[in-house]
């Protein structure tokens, strides 16, 4: 994507904000603030001083619809180039940091006592981004066919290990009475199914580092 | 992986080819040639070819499995 129509885009996202802004002040201060307290849609009465939130906000909507189907469009077409690229894709081994963000997951312990959320279990995902670390360490590695034999074992490998870490934990916990308590059962599926997932990630990088480069034969030409 | 024995290092260099030079002929990895060499990796039927037409010998007598 060109520099400038990254910024026609941010520009865009920024009056869209400022217009919901502007007419939620409009709203509060000349229209009782209609349509941002809590009301009862089924009786609700249009009126003309509506206008201004009904079209700020339609706006809005209209742009995270664009933001999002550019999102899919550029995922799609990064995907594609990589397929057809006989390289791994460079990134930089660094990136593997963000499985930090899986310690994200213990918030949930917290959450729950506040109020019964546990959505921040599913976190725990996060920590599948330590594998960046070995993908950044293949960083642009030509893909011959050691190279594509290696990572479908390594796939096999990985899914193969979660799916057996999430049958388990679906045999155990099927009968919903974990430490006798329904919503415990469904936090320890929730963390069972996360720590799977983040394994699989995680996984599928270091075995494919670990059957490139282990047992390294000697390098002399000889 | 059924045990073989590879002899493609000294055709290789009977043709006086590098692990270098010899990858980038059949198309594969300098590391993939080294695992070869070593018999720690069964090459598929195109790369055997590829490989016995790059230093110009037998299939057979490049790879022989016990």
């Amino acid at each position: 994507m060109k520099k400038k129509c990254k910024k026609i885009i941010i520009f865009l996202g920024v009056v869209c904000v400022l217009l919901v802004a502007v007419s939620s002040w409009y709203t509060i201060v000349f229209n009782e603030a209609r349509l941002i307290l809590p009301m009862e849609l089924s009786e609700y009465v249009f009126r003309v001083r509506d206008l201004p939130m009904i079209i700020s906000c339609i706006l809005l909507a209209l742009y995270l619809l664009y933001c999002f189907g550019l999102l899919v469009w550029t995922v799609i077409a990064n995907r594609c180039a990589g397929e057809a690229s006989q390289y791994t894709r460079t990134i930089n081994p660094k990136l593997g940091f963000l499985g930090l963000l899986g310690f994200a997951g213990f918030l949930g312990f917290l959450t729950y006592h506040v109020n019964k959320s546990v959505y921040p279990f599913a976190c725990f995902m996060f920590f599948g981004f330590f594998g960046f670390f070995f993908e950044g360490k293949m960083s642009n590695t030509y893909m011959d066919e050691r190279y594509r034999e290696n990572k479908m074992k390594a796939d096999v490998t990985a899914n193969k290990i979660a799916m057996t870490i999430i049958f388990l934990a679906i045999i155990i916990l099927g009968s919903g009475n974990f430490m006798g308590n329904l919503e415990y059962t469904l936090i320890a599926l929730v963390i069972a199914v996360a720590v799977s997932i983040a394994l699989d990630i995680f996984l599928g990088e270091y075995l494919l580092y670990r059957y490139d480069h282990g047992e390294e034969p000697d390098e002399s030409e000889g | 992986m059924p045990d073989f024995e590879c002899r493609l290092k000294q055709y290789r260099q009977l043709k006086d080819l590098t692990q270098e030079q010899l990858a980038v002929q059949v198309g594969v990895r300098r590391e993939t040639i080294m695992r070869l060499e070593k018999a720690q990796y069964n090459p598929s039927l195109k790369l055997a070819v590829d490989i016995s037409r790059a230093v110009d010998a037998p299939i057979e007598d490049i790879f022989v499995f016990k």
